[in-house]
């Protein structure tokens, strides 16, 4: 018996397999298609390498003036005046507080130990090819330190998404009844509510921070997923194969996920990379609400954030890079996706 | 032929729809002056009034009992809709309010056609209102705990569950139809100051019973200026009350080196005042659209103007040759305002009165970067506060200057040592004495301004190998945690409600902990002073007992003490008059227009 | 199953999906989410003050009550007044309902007839290098924040060129539409032009596999009839399906524009409405915009079965 089951197991494996072989050989055809595939890599590698410490790793040190405007070479320190904000012409004295202050004995060691502590120089960059950002920090290593954060958001969101669409999918489409009925029921539930109300709700909820925009995100866009999951169980649970392993004796979860699953994986795959896109561009309206990333952070969303009150004042760096950055890589993907879908699905292409 | 004809016809009809869209207020005459303020308003009944920028325009539509002067600096408490200023009786215990007769409310349907004189009774009735337990309002502390027999009154209606606005209180006596006599239970020489407040500005009973619930859309007042249409948080349009008594410039306060007091004189002088026929207020919550629309004519008076744009505007105290050219004023205003980072005294990490506790305190205060703060966030636009008391108040002592407050990241860091807050396990961070770690959570609100704060607490601290962590919540879950003190450092900001020293030295008294006092901090030095302070009028004893007060805080350093914002406020060249108020801001009843030149600039 | 059997069953479907979302919405904001008393109270505000404010608002009752108390409001079309202004909330969603509509009636129009006429012109030349070039640019258009199209035109068009205003709002729908409104419009269609494009060329390359459409060319019509008179008929019933069943959440959805634009529509009350627990406005938005995306659906499904007599009732 046991038998049985691994070989018709291995037979749709087989199957779904060579599905894959095919479709990476149209890929490989599709010369917009590779493109994309380097792009994606490019930003993936430099992702990783941001998040191993390798590159960027300083990008909140203060490493030039504030708004230091693009430039090759080495920033020379401007004159540091003294003179901060509006001056008070007739400023007396420091008021005398040692009659009051608990720390009064020991102002002479105070004293001592203050000019024993040596005077850190702020280091400065030798060069800032997109200059620097209101708090003097490089724009490029702020773009390479946002793309971690909004690429992880949007593999971990389009992750968590699909993972519950196609578990909520799977259980409703395969078992039909009163389950399904139920699940129909908590779908149209979420997408009676509109999409933007309910993220604010689930925001209200938790408190700021990654995970919470990865749940947010995550969370309120399974359904689109679930929907095409159960269709396709509803229709793959009838298909002899099912039929076979199931007189073969292999139990529902091993129907469901053993042998159906892979046979809808691509379907999973194209709805997988077009919820990444989905959550990069949604990461950056949530830091527009303020439901952003926390401030010790930063992601191309908390950057675009920023430049709102920025193009007024010429200063253009921070949507560029950002703003561009993540044009390249959403467009790269989203190109990835249709070669992918019509790689996968050899029906569409003309 | 007929069709060339009618081609060119149909290009003529077109060019002018085209003009007329681009072009849509050409055609009035009225001098119209359009001002666009950064918060959308709630409405416009006074007792209800909580924000700033609807207590803006009630101000222009209702007469306050007592008013301040235009032109004089400090602020100035002149009458209103009274003879005179009352003068303190039985040494602040009593207060006489004499109306002036042939003060008319506008006309309005309540009033069934008939004429409605403004009287005492009016004025006692807000005060009523103003403590009415249905209506919550959120400046009833005005007169609360004050007026001998309301606060007794006012548990009684709660028993009953409605506001008794008939029986008479002993401390609100009406003496004869334009008289009211009001009694304190204590001696306060800043009483009268509550009679300048829109909140307090009389209002006629039938009008507020008429539309009940929604009073907030119907402004009946004895004002300049009256409310004619209404887009809520997007247009508010004010027109000239006919029924208004007229009003005259008092120039004997203005400072004659002041350009823009010289300015009023010149454009204002004696005319009979209003002189606008109608105001198009907009309220503009993105600061991009804000600025632009201002460039752009769209607006006369920039309000506010956010302090990102300052660069924009001024440079080295100069108006930038590109704004100076179009003849925009700027007028730079130092709000009677101070900003501030409170520590929550009775919390175990950060609060205490020990030296152990003063002394994280007094480190935290001095590793954070505020000239950073000063040159990065507010563009250089901000003035060091040295005091909880901000200039243009009466109190404020310029000459006290406090250097535990000034940024020291070497005295910090040895301070930090010295009570054992070193970094025990080399993460670069500090651990508490005892060797538990030591992470301040710093609480503010959500946005992009506070966003700059937070990072700048995380940088300043790291700096001095402090572990701080920003919490940013909805503006309801911070007041609620603030209140039920859930925090380690929080910040805050507090502008005057009226010039005096003792609205702002409230906020670390110790009675009003949990309220205004959010930090806890209590002192018993300090409270003694205050309540001393109390019962003076001012006097160089009064200001003597204010700069001990601010002396008092500083060892404890219960705050950090921020700055005192510098604003700007930008007026195209053909408004007359503007000279913006410390604590009553911009009021309509003096400013002017050119018409022509308006439209002229429009018409480019 | 009958048409009229078909409607009744949906609409009866409805009432357990409703509860639900009041039930959803209801746990989400009045348990967890902030207390409107303490914004209420003002900045002096003490205990005594903010527990009086709770008393009236019925948020010290019991969660259960409040939620009957809710359904009650949803039923009876009573849903109280704004907490924070005071403004009666069907005064707020009839107010804020025409600036939204001011844009997104213009919107929707323009941008289906521009993408319907682009996706006709792209799927004529299918294949071809025109077709690639479209392509691309939408979606390259597409991978551009929303936010970035606002902050950069709206400093572009509204003050570097002052071609439109950057701000405003009257209450003449006139001035509005004709002056206010062409820039939001703008840039809406600008971000929403291209997803449509992709998905209407994609529904009218799907009609080409269809037989009718070899027929008609063994017929001997051409390629431009076949296209112009069949396949866009056919095409036309899930355009018209994708429109409709995105109209309900276009209704809020709008909310960026209304506050860079200073519009006074339904998307920004919403999002001013959370950040300070306007419960009321949140409840009543939610609620009747879930009531009408139902409707929506239904309809789109009876429009469905109307266009094309082969989907039976059931």
């Amino acid at each position: 018996m046991n038998n049985t089951n691994t070989l018709t197991t291995d037979l749709v494996r087989h199957d779904s397999a060579g599905l894959w072989r095919l479709a990476w050989r149209r890929l490989r055809q599709d010369k917009v298609a590779i493109a994309s595939l380097c792009v994606v890599t490019i930003f993936a590698v430099m992702m990783i390498a941001s998040y191993m410490g390798l590159i960027a790793s300083h990008w909140n040190a203060e490493v030039a003036p504030s708004y230091a405007p693009p430039s090759l070479h080495a920033v020379t320190n401007v004159a540091n005046t003294k003179v901060v904000g509006i001056a008070n012409p007739q400023a007396g004295p420091p008021v005398d507080i040692s009659d009051i202050d608990p720390l009064a004995p020991r102002y002479q060691e105070w004293k001592e130990r203050t000019a024993n502590i040596a005077h850190e120089q702020t280091q400065h960059a030798t060069s800032l090819i997109l200059g620097a950002d209101k708090w003097g920090h490089d724009i490029l290593s702020k773009t390479i330190k946002g793309s971690e954060v909004s690429i992880s958001v949007g593999i971990l969101a389009a992750f968590l998404a699909v993972v519950v669409g196609t578990l909520l999918g799977a259980v409703g489409g395969y078992f039909g009844g009163v389950l399904d009925d139920t699940l129909e029921w908590f779908y149209n539930i979420f997408t009676s509510i509109p999409y933007i109300l309910l993220i604010l709700a689930v925001a209200a909820v938790f408190s700021r921070g990654f995970v919470t925009i990865v749940l947010i995100l995550g969370l309120t866009s399974w359904t689109s997923v679930y929907r095409l999951v159960r269709a396709e169980y509803m229709k793959h649970s009838e298909r002899a194969y099912v039929r076979a392993a199931e007189a073969l004796g292999a139990s529902h979860t091993s129907r469901m996920f053993k042998h159906i699953l892979p046979n809808i994986s691509h379907v999973m795959l194209v709805q997988y990379s077009r919820y990444v896109v989905d959550a990069i561009k949604a990461e950056v309206i949530l830091s527009f609400l303020g439901l952003g990333i926390p401030v010790d952070m930063v992601s191309w969303g908390s950057i675009l954030a920023e430049t709102q009150e920025e193009v007024v004042i010429g200063k253009w760096s921070q949507i560029i890079a950002a703003g561009g950055s993540m044009a390249i890589l959403v467009t790269a993907i989203s190109m990835l996706t249709d070669a992918l879908r019509d790689a996968l699905d050899p029906k569409l292409n003309e | 032929m007929i069709t060339r004809l009618s081609r060119n016809f149909m290009y003529k009809v077109f060019a002018l729809l085209l003009i007329s869209f681009a072009m849509p207020v050409l055609a009035d005459p009225l001098k119209v002056l359009r001002v666009s303020i950064p918060k959308a308003e709630t409405g416009f009944d006074p007792e209800r009034l909580d924000d700033l920028y609807s207590s803006d325009i009630c101000w222009q539509i209702f007469d306050t009992v007592l008013d301040y002067d235009y032109l004089a600096r400090p602020a100035k408490l002149i009458p209103g809709i009274v003879r005179e200023v009352p003068a303190a009786e039985q040494n602040g215990r009593v207060y006489t309010f004499r109306v002036i007769p042939g003060i008319y409310f506008a006309d309005d349907p309540a009033f069934k056609g008939k004429r409605r004189e403004l009287v005492a009774r009016d004025i006692e009735y807000s005060l009523r209102r103003l403590r009415d337990p249905k209506l919550n309002a959120p400046f009833s502390w005005l007169v609360e705990n004050k007026i001998v027999g309301l606060d007794e009154l006012v548990e009684a209606s709660k028993r009953k569950g409605k506001m008794d606005y008939d029986t008479p209180v002993k401390g609100m006596e009406l003496l004869d139809k334009y008289t009211l006599r009001i009694t304190l239970k204590s001696p306060d020489y800043n009483f009268l100051y509550a009679f300048a407040f829109p909140q307090t500005a009389p209002v006629a009973r039938e009008v507020i019973e008429t539309y009940a619930d929604d009073t907030m859309a119907h402004p009946v007042g004895t004002g300049p200026f009256k409310l004619v249409e209404w887009v809520r948080k997007s247009k508010i349009v004010l027109e000239r009350n006919p029924n208004y008594r007229g009003a005259v410039l008092d120039t004997r306060y203005a400072d004659m080196n002041n350009e823009w007091d010289r300015e009023v004189i010149k454009s204002i002088g004696d005319k009979k005042l209003p002189l606008l026929d109608r105001i198009e207020i907009y309220p503009v919550e993105e600061e991009q659209p804000r600025y632009l629309s201002f460039l752009n004519k769209e607006v006369d008076i920039l309000d506010t103007m956010h302090q990102i744009y300052a660069a924009q505007v001024l440079k080295n105290d100069k108006v930038v040759p590109s704004i100076a050219k179009q003849g925009i004023r700027v007028f730079q205003e130092i709000q009677p305002e101070v900003t501030y980072e409170t520590f929550n005294m009775e919390n175990p990490v950060v609060g205490g009165y020990d030296p152990q506790h003063v002394a994280l305190r007094r480190a935290i205060v001095m590793g954070h970067n505020r000239d950073q703060l000063i040159q990065v966030v507010y563009k250089n636009f901000a003035m060091v506060a040295q005091s909880p008391i901000p200039p243009g108040v009466i109190g404020y002592d310029p000459t006290f200057t406090a250097q535990d407050q000034d940024y020291n990241q070497a005295r910090a860091k040895a301070l930090l040592d010295m009570f054992g807050y070193v970094d025990r396990d080399g993460d670069g961070y500090r651990e508490q004495p005892d060797g538990s770690p030591l992470i301040i959570q710093y609480l503010n609100q959500t946005g992009l301004q506070y966003t700059k704060y937070s990072e700048l607490w995380v940088k300043s601290m790291k700096n001095i190998g402090i572990r701080l962590v920003s919490q940013q919540e909805q503006f309801a879950d911070l007041l609620r945690d603030q209140q039920a003190g859930k925090f380690m450092l929080t910040d805050s900001a507090w502008i005057a409600d009226y010039p005096d020293a003792q609205d702002f030295l409230q906020l670390l008294y110790g009675p009003n902990s949990g309220s205004a006092n959010r930090g806890r901090f209590k002192l018993p030095a300090y409270d003694k002073l205050y309540e001393q302070a109390l019962r003076l009028p001012d006097s160089p004893e009064r200001n003597r007992l204010y700069r001990e007060m601010c002396r008092l805080i500083l060892p404890y350093a219960p705050w950090r003490i921020g700055v005192h914002r510098a604003y700007l406020h930008l007026v195209q060249p053909w408004v007359h008059g503007f000279d913006r108020h410390p604590i009553s801001h911009d009021r309509y009843l003096y400013l002017d227009i050119d018409v022509d030149a308006q439209q002229a600039a429009l018409k480019k | 199953m009958s048409m009229t059997s078909f409607i009744i069953r949906r609409l009866w479907q409805m009432l357990p999906t409703l509860l639900g979302v009041m039930l959803l919405i209801f746990l989400l904001f009045n348990w967890v989410g902030g207390d409107p008393a303490y914004i209420l109270a003002g900045k002096v505000s003490d205990p005594a003050l903010i527990a009086s404010i709770r008393k009236q608002l019925g948020i010290d009752q019991s969660y259960l009550v409040q939620f009957w108390v809710f359904i009650k409001q949803v039923f009876t079309f009573d849903l109280g007044r704004s907490w924070s202004t005071n403004e009666l909330v069907s005064h707020i969603l009839l107010t804020r309902l025409g600036p939204t509509l001011t844009l997104l009636i213009p919107v929707l129009l323009l941008e289906t007839i521009i993408a319907v006429g682009c996706a006709m012109l792209v799927a004529y030349v299918r294949g071809s290098l025109t077709d690639r070039i479209v392509m691309m640019c939408c979606t390259v258009a597409m991978s551009i924040s929303f936010l970035v199209y606002i902050i950069v035109f709206q400093w572009l068009f509204g003050f570097k060129l002052g071609w439109f205003p950057v701000q405003g709002w009257t209450n003449s729908f006139w001035v509005n539409l004709s002056h206010y409104a062409p820039l939001p419009i703008l840039l809406a269609i600008l971000v929403d032009v291209a997803p449509s494009l992709r998905l209407y060329r994609s529904f009218i390359l799907d009609e080409l596999h269809h037989d009718y459409v070899r027929t008609a060319r063994a017929k001997g019509l051409t390629e431009k009839n076949i296209m112009l008179k069949h396949v866009l008929r056919n095409a036309a019933i899930p355009i018209v399906t994708n429109v409709a069943s995105g109209l309900p959440s276009a209704l809020v959805g709008l909310f960026l524009l209304e506050f860079f634009f200073s519009i006074p529509g339904l998307g920004r009350e919403m999002v001013v409405a959370v950040s300070n627990s306007d419960f009321p406005v949140i409840k009543a938005v939610t609620v009747y915009l879930a009531v009408f995306t139902m409707v929506v659906n239904l309809l789109v499904d009876l429009l469905y079965r109307w266009l094309d007599p082969r989907v039976a009732y059931k």
